[in-house]
């Protein structure tokens, strides 16, 4: 070859390699000297983590499956500015949709910011409205709404949700705010200029789960007449609240459970100027000296340790004195003679006290303490409290008296459901199991986990149980026939008691109370009636002992349960 | 054919270039292979992104409906919500039962 065209070659040549070589240096610049850098660089422009779509709360339902808490859809309206082609246009379009004024959707379509929220929640019509405009650059995100179709139903069972700040508060909602609350699945991948992640690297993999769905023990229809009831009484006997609740004594499932005043957990945020705001669950939260009731328990303990017969004769002079202090008869009378039945069908403080003292602190003690008192029952509400039980080695609180005086159920302090799960022990040949409101979880997969009674304790023999009902039969046929119930044979007590407050008693207003069951002797309801401060009587066998009669002699039809002759009959075929 | 062209290739072209047939064939072999590899990979990437797009849009699909059956879910139960059957029951017109009576049926009766 002629030298000038190879030199032409090879100068070619050179100048191939010189290119190829700076090349080759940038490619080593970009991927290994400076690769980190780069790589941030990337990730930060083009990799997202992105929430995938949130998937709703786990629902409530009652044992019948009717939906107490459910989850409704609303819209966040938002907007990129960047990629907002014509900032007059939308703002004209969304104005009347959103209801704002367009000036002021344009000056935030207008600003330096990736992201801007317009108008958050709004409907679900809404929301579909804005993405039928097809608008470039606006985006409507889902959001869940949690609903409670009934209302004030059961609100006090429910709890509420905040929306906004994604946190439950109360009742179940609070509970079992883990499990009902839905998982959240978060996906990091390479996205497009709209944040959208590409297409080959779309595939999530896992996709977000429901929260677990509850189906309680509750009845709504047993919960609506109880809710009915408690709010005629409150009205009738002029009382400032009170709480009802109906539990099945066999299982210690909860069938109803409702306290006034009440609230809709759908608009809890209006129940915020009230003092108190009404959230709190009094049935589980709030304690209260339960009175006479609790005579139930002294009498039951003194049976079962054998110390007395229900037929022992006791003398009753009016008083007696324990610890130092002297205790009386609420009616001041001296009743001579009585047995440690009519301790029970008479209400007699005097009684009582004597009870206590033959047992002696630390059998009383210890079977009050199996009753459940002074300790949560485990119930699934958020805000169970303990109550009030001060026992002999707690020097700074108990005192000698406390014996005599908690025999009747002063110095004691209980919280509604403590005392139904209590006298449901009775009913139920002596065993307490644990109270329940919820009876099945619902997982997102459809596995269906049915929950069981739990049995905390045999508190006393099925005998004295048993004998103990008989007794309480006698207490509503003797002594409180406000609470009968035509039909069918119903146990029960009534409880008058004063209100602590510091220095003594308050010398105004009492809190009445009645827990009955039937039909015994197998018991298949027990309902427990309170009422804070009734006004037009003191006395519970004129407040709570009516309201138990009519709620009971209507549950017992709407429960299907037969009067006796027509469960004897039925028994017989 | 340019001037420039002519410049650079001229001296080429008085080269002698010759390849025997099993390296003709070797090098169609190597080319055909490579193209058909970059081939497959293409149709490999743009059926991933097609079939991403699918699952993106099936997903879409599924929250959509699931949004839905909750929204009608709720909507039901408020329709049939006791204060609901409370009103329905006022307008037709229904009185509360004032005496139940429970029957024993027959023994041996249907």
């Amino acid at each position: 070859m002629a030298e000038g065209p190879r030199r032409r070659l090879r100068l070619l040549a050179t100048l191939l390699i010189g290119i190829l070589l700076v090349i080759v240096a940038q490619l080593a610049q970009v991927q290994i000297v400076n690769h980190r850098f780069y790589k941030e660089w990337r990730d930060e422009q083009g990799v997202r983590t992105i929430v995938v779509a949130e998937p709703p709360r786990g629902a409530i339902r009652d044992r019948d499956g009717h939906l107490l808490a459910g989850n409704a859809v609303l819209y966040s309206i938002e907007a990129s500015p960047p990629f907002v082609v014509d900032v007059e246009a939308t703002g004209a379009a969304l104005g009347p949709l959103l209801h704002a004024p367009a000036a002021h959707i344009e000056q935030l379509l207008d600003s330096d910011d990736k992201w801007v929220k317009i108008v958050s929640p709004v409907s679900k019509e809404v929301g579909e409205q804005v993405a039928g405009l097809g608008l470039r650059g606006i985006t409507i995100l889902p959001l869940w709404a949690r609903e409670y179709p009934e209302g004030t139903l059961a609100s006090h069972v429910l709890g509420f949700c905040n929306d906004v700040e994604g946190k439950c508060f109360y009742g179940v909602e609070g509970f079992h705010d883990a499990l009902l609350r839905p998982e959240r699945v978060e996906w990091e991948g390479p996205v497009d200029l709209y944040s959208e992640p590409i297409p080959w690297a779309v595939g999530h993999g896992v996709l977000p789960q429901r929260g677990t769905d509850l189906v309680l023990t509750l009845d709504r229809t047993v919960q609506a007449l109880v809710e009915e009831e408690l709010a005629r009484s409150v009205q009738e006997y002029q009382a400032e609240g009170g709480t009802i609740i109906v539990m099945d004594p066999r299982t210690f499932e909860i069938l109803a459970l409702a306290s006034r005043p009440n609230y809709d957990p759908g608009r809890y945020i209006d129940f915020f100027s009230q003092k108190p705001p009404p959230f709190e669950d009094p049935a589980v939260s709030q304690q209260y000296e339960p009175g006479s009731v609790f005579k139930v328990l002294t009498v039951a303990a003194a049976l079962d340790a054998g110390l007395v017969t229900l037929e022992t004769i006791y003398y009753d002079p009016g008083w007696i004195e324990v610890g130092g202090q002297v205790i009386q008869n609420a009616s001041h009378a001296a009743y001579g003679e009585q047995t440690v039945a009519d301790i029970l069908i008479e209400s007699l403080n005097v009684g009582a006290a004597w009870l206590s003292t033959r047992m002696g602190p630390d059998v009383f003690y210890r079977y009050v303490q199996a009753f459940g008192i002074g300790k949560p029952t485990g119930v699934d509400l958020a805000g169970e409290i303990s109550g009030q039980l001060w026992l002999p080695d707690d020097y700074e609180h108990w005192h000698d008296a406390n014996l005599g005086t908690n025999a009747f159920g002063q110095g004691v302090a209980v919280t509604p459901l403590q005392m139904i799960a209590a006298l449901a022990t009775v009913a139920n040949d002596g065993a307490r199991l644990r109270p329940r409101i919820v009876a099945q979880r619902i997982g997102p997969d459809g596995t269906v986990s049915i929950l069981q009674p739990v049995v905390e304790a045999q508190v006393i023999s099925p005998q004295t149980a048993r004998m103990l009902m008989e007794v309480m039969v006698r207490v509503v046929e003797e002594g409180v026939p406000q609470a009968r119930v035509e039909g069918y044979r119903v146990a029960g007590k009534t409880g008058t008691a004063q209100i602590p407050v510091p220095g003594g008693y308050d010398k105004e207003g009492t809190i009445t109370s009645f827990v009955g069951f039937g039909p015994v002797p197998d018991p298949r309801l027990i309902i427990l009636v309170k009422l804070d401060r009734p006004k037009t009587s003191p006395w519970a066998s004129q407040t709570a002992a009516p309201a138990f009669q009519r709620l009971a002699a209507r549950l017992f039809v709407v429960l299907d349960i037969p009067p006796e002759g027509m469960a004897v009959a039925e028994a017989a075929r | 054919m340019s001037d420039f062209m002519q410049w650079v290739t001229h001296g080429i072209k008085r080269g002698r270039f010759e390849m025997s047939p099993r390296a003709a064939l070797y090098s169609f072999a190597l080319v055909a292979g490579l193209t058909l590899v970059v081939a497959l990979y293409l149709v490999l990437v743009s059926r991933t992104a097609a079939c991403g797009r699918h699952i993106e849009q099936l997903q879409e699909e599924l929250f959509g409906l699931q949004r839905e059956n909750e929204q009608l879910e709720v909507e039901i139960a408020r329709a049939g919500s006791i204060s609901r059957l409370r009103e329905r029951v006022i307008e037709l017109g229904f009185v509360p039962a004032e005496w139940v009576e429970f029957l024993l049926p027959a023994a041996g009766g249907p």
